[in-house]
């Protein structure tokens, strides 16, 4: 047999590139992937070039869209309501530029390992490290997945329906999405609800915006947002917790993995990346214009998480037909991101502990998996039915929590791709590596400064 | 007559849809441990720093947010 040497990356020795011997133990995940693998090839075999991108599109438009979940979008119709047309918009278009940078690198290093993000941290850089990263993320995932049950549960409010409801369609949606054992099938459902964040752009077409306005913005940044200093950080920390996360990180490596992406495809992973982070973009600043509209009519007081928030608001200025879009968009945003960060909290236990971690095994195969995915479902649908809890705070604090831990988890991504052993000619570019170290630094900054600000003025160290 | 009793095959694969697979995307191959990197003190030093300082942030995010509740 011939045998071609080429570098796949795995320790970037010029390994042979030969197809999988028989002799190897194999699973059912194994013969899972290669019936995917294996329509991959025969469309790239055809030169079927939509077909085949429609085969390999999914972790990067989810990932994307998953961020754009229910607590970022309120965010941005809340920025929108505060400060109208200005500053946010373009920025909003600035985050998911960085997001796109790190995401890329995300796809990049699984289809050249094979492996997710935990696991690769515990081999190469420790167990401890590892286990940081998997502990940062389980405690961020949670606090974000109760923010979005919140959201699924201000867009059932506007139909009149309440927080068992949401708790219920949050949940069932989980069991749903991984019951078939099949990583095609999950991402294929998620992707099917993910089509739903166009209707925040939607929204905004019917609340008639201003193109002027809107065209101003976007080339000028401006009118820069007023307010105090602390204010403001909370506003850039958020925003920018909205588009770059651990989870996303975690998610986008993993499902690479999963989906069994090889260095041949990352010219359609990069495509993948590259339309999430667009539609993402073009969706969030819908919600920002859709906000806007109640810029005079008190949109900056409107409480977007006590009762139906947003989306009443925008019945009363816009119409029903404006608030029930919104309504339907938060409930499709805080569904999606709950399979998604469900799915990130799975994939980094079970590449932690060493266990099975894929959708494409059977239930009974890998446990704790799936258990991990339902278990961070039902604790934060269990958290939205306690009465009392404050929900807007946790929520409001999600993101910015998020930005605060996120710097470690980016700089040990910057080191994996890196990594010449481990990713060999695929490793980052100077470029690369310049745009990934400003979002680093802006990153850090902003969250740091935003949380170092708010304990000063919470203890009265300054005024 | 009675037949010799026969060793159990493995189930028959499909050569052509296992062929589709490279040999590190196997699950097999997946466990295969990778050597550990080699960081140097000062890498791990500012690793380490990078951590706390993080973790100190975060521990403020947390207080503010609960004294504020």
């Amino acid at each position: 047999m011939s045998v071609t040497f080429e570098e796949t990356g795995e320790f970037a020795l010029p390994l042979p590139r030969h197809p999988a011997q028989p002799a190897d133990e194999l699973t059912g995940e194994d013969l899972a992937r290669s019936r995917d693998r294996a329509r991959v090839l025969a469309a790239r075999g055809r030169s079927s070039r939509w077909f085949l991108l429609w085969l390999l599109v999914g972790p990067g438009i989810l990932a994307m869209l998953g961020e754009n979940d229910g607590p970022s979008m309120i965010s941005y119709a809340a920025t929108g309501a505060a400060y109208g047309l200005g500053f946010f918009l373009p920025f909003i278009i600035v985050t998911f530029a960085m997001a796109i940078v790190c995401q890329e690198m995300c796809m990049r290093v699984g289809a050249v390992t094979h492996r997710g993000y935990g696991q690769l941290v515990i081999e190469r850089y420790g167990r401890a490290w590892g286990w940081l990263a998997a502990g940062d993320l389980v405690f961020t995932n949670l606090v974000t997945l109760i923010a979005e049950f919140v959201a699924i549960r201000v867009g059932l409010a506007f139909f009149n329906l309440g927080a068992g409801v949401a708790a219920l369609l949050g949940v069932a949606l989980v069991l749903m999405a991984q019951s078939g054992g099949r990583y095609w099938r999950w991402e294929r459902i998620v992707l099917g609800l993910a089509v739903f964040n166009g209707l925040f752009l939607l929204s905004a077409v019917l609340v008639k915006p201003s193109a002027g306005h809107i065209a101003h913005a976007f080339l000028t940044f401006a009118p820069l947002p007023h307010g105090g200093f602390n204010e403001i950080l909370l506003l850039l920390a958020s925003t920018i917790g909205a588009t770059v996360t651990p989870w996303m990180i975690f998610f986008q490596q993993s499902a690479s993995a999963d989906k069994g992406l090889t260095p041949g495809d990352l010219t359609h992973g990069r495509i993948d990346t590259v339309i999430g982070g667009v539609l993402a973009a073009v969706f969030g600043c819908g919600a920002l214009v859709a906000g806007a509209a109640l810029l005079g009519h008190g949109g900056a007081s409107v409480d977007g998480l006590a009762g139906a928030g947003f989306p009443e608001a925008l019945r009363r200025v816009d119409g029903n037909a404006v608030g029930a879009l919104f309504a339907l968009g938060l409930i499709e945003a805080g569904a999606v991101a709950i399979l998604t960060i469900s799915a990130s909290t799975g994939y980094a236990i079970g590449e932690c502990t060493g266990a099975s971690s894929s959708f494409n095994r059977s239930l009974a195969e890998a446990r704790s998996f799936y258990s991990a995915n339902v278990l961070v479902a039902v604790i934060a649908a269990a958290v939205i039915l306690i009465p009392g809890v404050p929900l807007l705070s946790i929520a409001l604090n999600a993101n910015v929590l998020a930005t605060v831990l996120l710097p470690v988890t980016l700089v040990f991504m910057v080191m994996l791709a890196n990594d010449r052993q481990l990713m060999g000619r695929f490793r980052n570019g100077r470029a690369t590596n310049l745009a990934v170290g400003v979002t680093v630094a802006v990153v850090a900054v902003c969250g740091a400064a935003y949380g170092i600000d708010s304990f000063l003025l919470q203890v009265h160290l300054i005024g | 007559m009675r037949s010799e009793p026969r060793t159990p095959q493995p189930p028959a694969l499909d050569e052509e849809l296992f062929m589709a697979l490279e040999r590190d995307q196997l699950v097999a191959g997946r466990h295969r441990a990778l050597a550990p990197a080699r960081l140097s003190a000062r890498a791990r030093g500012a690793l380490w720093a990078l951590r706390i300082f993080v973790l100190l942030v975060g521990a403020m995010v947390i207080y503010t947010f609960f004294a504020q509740l």
